[in-house]
């Protein structure tokens, strides 16, 4: 039975101009474990369906629903990674973290959740900096705070809001090994839902790819299976042909024309 | 990097390749450059200081020359400097030392403003969190908030039967408003992301407000009590003009009925250094407790 099930979801929003409609019809099943980025074109959607599954919205048709129950409301059991990294400025780097797990872990002790903020930060390489402010580090660094965070409150889904999409394409890659090897760390066992637009970076990481129509009213266009092996590495992973026929069946999918049309410039070219 | 720097004169500390001795003493001559940057810049700043300053007693003095009763610079120093070398006398009710008045109008200020920060900060928080507190308590700040402080003062002797409670109420009612808006303004304005940090990882209430509301607001509620001490301020001459008894304010009304003006442009002075050193007090806090993101 798959762990998280999004049933004939639609997702509204009441506007001055009445209603609009994110996205409608959405149906997903992901098993547990199971890494799944969802692509598309900027106001497609993708952040509310992660905002839905997240529970910050309420699906105004069809539901979703982990390991069986249906969901309302934010949860220990499902960790978010913001866009903007959303790490507080007041506190330090490891104070964002504590405090995140202080929030979730009620019944532990003061002990328990010291050392679950070491373990995590020390994942991440970032204990020599945890007295920084976020000011103070860079922003490939914030973000794998936001994503030692995430992980530390221990949850069953992991749901990342286009987490990379400011960062550099060096960090970027720096980060997509991070991610795996936090998963792998994790024994495998985190589902992982993403949002993106960068292609080669949900080819690159995930199991299956959801890819989206465009909005409004957005719906699912297509899902594709990734089954390149893991695990993955930069180097080989990226020169398999596997990988090379997904990434062009995306771009073929998300971008209708490949190149400006040039038979009119050379037309008047001709005609001067 | 290097040759550019010999042709535009610059010499910036360390230049790249020394090796880590040398690159000590640069840097080292780099911070005392630095303090010397400071020292310099304070300075220019002190001599502009000077050069307004002696604009104004050059203009004071000649419009007194002109004026039969006005007391020009000279005079009002020397009563000033008298007033300076024993500031704390008490010879009887109506005659006390300009260090007692300033004492006990720093008092009252300080009684009133603390009392209005109290109501302020979490009166302006319900109403930056609550859509609801804001749409009704809004209206009301904006009648009272233009309302004169004299204008309070019958109501607080009504109120106290005292003169002096009085004086600390209209400093309360005059001083609340500024706090209470920039209370309500940050905590209204707290970022979605931050809020949204709170919902996914299940912040508690208790959390949510002392690790991101407070946070958040306080660079908005200091600069807030920075107004609100200003209004103070302005505020305690007036009331304790009306109240008499003690203070800065009856001190100037006192010396304006014994007929020494000197005694009243001095207080004018002091009244204005007092003021400026509770603003720099402020600003101070309010650099301190801004972050960057």
């Amino acid at each position: 039975m798959s762990y998280l099930k999004i049933e004939n979801m639609q997702i509204a929003f009441k506007t001055v101009k009445g209603k609009f409609v994110a996205v409608q019809d959405i149906n997903l099943k992901v098993d547990k474990g199971e890494i799944i980025s969802i692509i598309g074109h900027s106001g497609c959607g993708k952040s509310t369906i992660i905002n839905a599954i997240a529970g910050m919205l309420t699906p105004s048709m069809g539901r979703v629903m982990v390991d069986g129950k249906s969901i309302n409301g934010p949860g220990p059991d499902r960790g978010m990674v913001f866009q903007n990294y959303s790490l507080l400025p007041w506190l330090t780097v490891y104070q964002n973290i504590f405090q995140a797990v202080d929030a979730t872990l009620k019944n532990g002790t003061k002990e328990e959740k010291h050392s679950r903020v070491e373990r995590y930060l020390k994942m991440v390489n970032l204990w020599d900096h945890r007295e920084k402010h976020p000011g103070q580090i860079s922003g490939g660094m914030k973000q794998r705070v936001a994503i030692a965070r995430a992980f530390a409150i221990d949850p069953e889904i992991l749901l990342l809001d286009e987490p990379f999409g400011a960062l550099d394409a060096l960090t970027k890659s720096s980060l997509h090994i991070e991610l795996l090897k936090m998963w792998n760390l994790t024994h495998r066992s985190k589902t992982i839902i993403m949002v993106t637009h960068d292609i080669e970076e949900a080819v690159f990481l995930s199991d299956r790819i959801v890819v989206m129509n465009n909005g409004p009213a957005a719906t699912i266009r297509e899902i594709e299976s990734v089954h390149l092996p893991r695990p993955r590495n930069k180097k080989e992973t990226v020169n398999l042909p596997e990988y090379k026929t997904i990434r062009e069946r995306l771009l073929s999918l998300l971008m209708e024309k490949f190149s400006i049309d040039d038979s009119e410039y050379f037309k008047e070219e001709q005609a001067a | 990097m290097k040759s550019n720097e010999q042709k535009l004169g610059i010499t910036t500390g360390s230049t790249g390749s020394t090796p880590s001795a040398f690159t000590f003493i640069f840097r080292e001559s780099a911070i005392t450059k630095e303090w010397q940057r400071k020292i310099f810049s304070w300075a220019a700043g002190l001599g502009y200081s000077l050069t307004g300053f002696g604009i104004l007693i050059g203009v004071w003095a000649v419009l007194a020359a002109m004026t039969a009763d006005f007391p020009g610079p000279q005079t009002t120093l020397k009563v000033l400097y008298q007033m300076l070398l024993d500031p704390f006398y008490v010879y009887g009710p109506n005659d006390m030392g300009i260090g007692v008045q300033l004492w006990s109008s720093l008092i009252r200020v300080f009684a009133g403003f603390s009392l209005a920060t109290l109501v302020a900060i979490p009166l302006g928080m319900l109403m930056g969190a609550n859509r609801f507190c804001r749409r009704v308590f809004y209206p009301i700040v904006q009648i009272l908030k233009p309302v004169s402080p004299l204008a309070w003062f019958p109501i607080g002797l009504v109120a106290f039967q005292s003169a002096s409670t009085a004086t600390i109420f209209i400093i309360f009612i005059t001083s609340i408003w500024p706090t209470l808006i920039n209370t309500a303004f940050g905590v209204s304005s707290i970022p979605e992301d931050h809020k949204n940090v709170a919902k996914v990882f299940g912040f508690s209430q208790w959390k949510y407000i002392t690790k991101i509301v407070l946070p958040y607001s306080l660079p908005h509620i200091i600069t807030g009590m920075r107004l609100s001490i200003g209004v103070a301020w302005l505020v305690i001459v007036a009331g304790e003009m009306l109240s008499g008894g003690t203070g800065i304010g009856f001190f100037v009304w006192d010396s304006w009925n014994s007929l020494s003006l000197e005694k009243v442009i001095s207080a004018i002075l002091i009244i204005g250094m007092v003021g400026l050193v509770l603003d720099k007090g402020f600003s101070f806090l309010e650099k301190k407790f801004t972050y960057s993101g």
